[in-house]
């Protein structure tokens, strides 16, 4: 009888924890699953938004359309005896022009690189160039953004965890950026960057003797991701800067002091003591920010909108652009896939505590 | 304490204090940069090269000038942007404090089965990349024919709903289980015990996740540049904001966009400022924890 009853109110405790979850289940079956079963099958069609043809199934097309591409060597450009034709100027060797290597048929390859090995001379040729080029600019952000967040965010953390007057004030401080809406970020930044003196960085560059006053930082190939590199890590080592924070309050006093007594210098103390026992607070930072700035969209789309893409952007202009709801849907699994695999990649190698 | 060399410690003290003026400064510049050029009218944002304060280009006296705050607060896009903004944000964060703290109490207090498994689910959504499912929301949206700000807050769901659920879910956690079984006892339903004694107690938690909540839908960018691309009036205060371009002008007006850019920051700095601790326990427990 008493065992009966206990058994009614598990019953009963389970019926309610259901009907409590329901509406989350629910929210997240409308915005979530059900979104993600259906761009996984879109990915295999040929759908266009708003198009008038049927849509067709076409199976991995568009993955193959996405992220085709093939290496060939090109060949030095040679006069009609059969000798290497040189730059009179410069004296390196004269090469052909990739579209002499690259197939045209049944589809065209575009060249997406070009690089120099021992003299010779390679092109990757991709079927869409842009996103191949989009993949390589978002890992070469999340490496070099996240790098310097990291080193920043741990500089900063480690001055404002020590003891001084004002550190409320710095505490606060730090989280302005955190605050500022990204896309308003992104447009500070654009400003200060304005392609002439009435920029701020033309204005300072010009006056220490660099560059003519009209660089132009969000037009020039070489100067764009570095500029969007900026205007993200401003916006981002605060968030790093507090986590690590958070990891140096949770190493006891008493480890220093002991290190103390027993002679070790501050250097010492940081390599022994700090270091080791902040990798993994910084691990899980780590992880958190890198697969955040695989997905940027942002600073890319505000700062350099179509010239230069970032995988988010490509997949954004492809499904608002182009219309293009199954390459889209391709893009969009393919950049999940990616940061699944980053993320387990990063798991592994950090060990990080999953419970 | 080891003795230490006073020249030594003098050296390492100026350096301490030149490295916190140089982050202040680094933190602080672009967001100054963006004020003094708001008080700048259109022919003193062409002087060349730029100056450290808003001047007058004959005198080289200094002069704000108020001319883009005047046609920023009379522009009736960046208007509706703000209340657009307001409205999203509000009813994003109430909608995922509200399903996030039911689920949140079934998850930190009850017993049921599958209870691991879902946890685990909601918590890898907090690691979903937006962007995938963009094309699939937009699809959704466009088939359900949801207004643009309704389908904004829907999707907010899937970053702003797994974050509250689980944040809550530990604090819930944390509460004795003692005050449900004697609230039982008493004859109180399962909701009844949680609406009148438990979510009171969670009250500082749901501030902190409600402030979170609401800024991460203040910034959201992809999807509202997405949902409203057909419809200009819906737009949010960052769609504004990236598509500004003067009534006027052919070249971009920077004045006004860092006016706005001045009038929409204000407000969440004070109010990040004000609730900073908050703020920071919340960030830190979201990440350092989970």
């Amino acid at each position: 009888m008493a065992k009966q009853s206990r058994t009614k109110l598990v019953i009963e405790e389970e019926k309610a924890a259901y009907k409590l979850l329901l509406p989350t289940v629910i929210i997240l079956f409308i915005v979530a699953v059900y979104p993600v079963l259906q761009v996984f099958y879109t990915s295999t069609t040929d759908r266009v938004f708003a198009g008038s043809s049927e849509t067709k199934f076409i199976g991995l097309e568009n993955y193959t359309q996405l992220l085709g591409f093939m290496v060939r060597e090109l060949p030095a450009k040679t006069d009609s005896e059969g000798n290497l034709i040189v730059d009179s100027e410069t004296g390196k060797k004269e090469f052909k022009h990739p579209i002499d290597v690259l197939p045209m048929r049944p589809v065209r390859y575009k060249s997406a690189y070009q690089i120099d090995i021992f003299g010779n001379r390679y092109v990757i040729g991709a079927r869409s160039p842009d996103f191949l080029r989009a993949i390589v600019n978002t890992i070469l952000f999340s490496i070099i953004a996240v790098s310097l967040e990291t080193l920043f965010g741990l500089i900063i953390a480690l001055v404002v965890n020590s003891k001084f007057k004002g550190r409320g004030i710095m505490r606060a401080l730090m989280l302005i950026p955190w605050a500022v809406i990204t896309v308003v970020s992104a447009r500070m930044w654009e400003w200060m960057f304005h392609p002439s003196r009435m920029g701020f960085f033309n204005t300072v560059l010009s006056k220490i003797g660099i560059g003519n006053g009209n660089i132009a930082f969000l037009a020039a190939d070489s100067l764009q991701l570095p500029s969007v590199i900026a205007a993200d890590v401003w916006k981002t080592t605060p968030f790093m800067a507090l986590l690590i924070l958070a990891g140096l309050q949770m190493i006891p006093q008493e480890l220093y002091e002991a290190a103390w007594v027993d002679g070790a210098n501050r250097v010492k103390q940081f390599m022994t003591i700090t270091l080791p026992l902040l990798k993994p607070t910084i691990a899980v930072a780590l992880v958190f920010r890198t697969l955040d700035s695989l997905r940027v969209f942002g600073p890319f789309q505000v700062m350099l909108g179509s010239q230069k893409y970032s995988m988010a952007t490509y997949n954004y202009y492809q499904l608002i652009g182009n219309r293009e709801m199954g390459l889209a849907s391709a893009i969009g699994v393919i950049i999940f896939i990616l940061i699944s695999l980053f993320a387990f990649f990063y798991i592994n190698m950090l060990g990080v505590d999953t419970e | 304490m080891m003795p230490e060399n006073k020249a030594l410690k003098y050296i390492t003290n100026i350096a301490f204090i030149l490295l916190l003026i140089l982050i202040s400064v680094y933190i602080l510049f672009p967001f100054y940069w963006t004020v003094n050029s708001s008080f700048k009218s259109e022919t003193q944002l062409q002087m060349m090269p730029a100056s450290f304060l808003p001047t007058d280009p004959d005198t080289g006296n200094i002069s704000f000038n108020l001319t883009n705050y005047k046609s920023v607060l009379q522009n009736k896009e960046f208007l509706m942007g703000i209340l657009n903004s307001i409205i999203v944000a509000t009813a994003t964060t109430f909608l995922a404090l509200l399903a996030g703290s039911l689920a949140g109490f079934a998850m930190g207090q009850l017993r049921f089965r599958g209870k691991k498994i879902t946890l685990y689910v909601i918590l890898s959504m907090t690691m979903f990349p937006q962007v995938t499912v963009l094309t699939g929301l937009y699809a959704v949206m466009r088939a359900l024919n949801l207004e643009p700000r309704l389908g904004m807050i829907l999707s907010y769901m899937i970053f702003t709903l797994p974050f509250t659920a689980w944040v809550l879910t530990s604090f819930f956690k944390d509460l004795p289980r003692e005050i449900l079984e004697s609230a039982r006892v008493d004859g109180a339903t399962f909701f009844q015990t949680f609406r009148f004694i438990l979510l009171p107690l969670t009250a500082p938690a749901l501030v902190t996740t409600g402030l979170l909540t609401f800024i991460r839908s203040w910034n959201e960018y992809l999807f509202a540049l997405t949902f409203t691309s057909a419809s200009r009036m819906s737009r949010t205060v960052p769609v504004v904001i990236a598509y500004f371009t003067g009534a006027t002008t052919h070249q971009e007006p920077f004045g006004q966009i860092m006016a706005a850019s001045v009038i929409v920051t204000i407000p969440i700095v004070v109010l990040v400022l004000y609730f900073q601790r908050k703020i920071v326990k919340g960030l830190t427990a979201g990440a350092v924890k989970g």
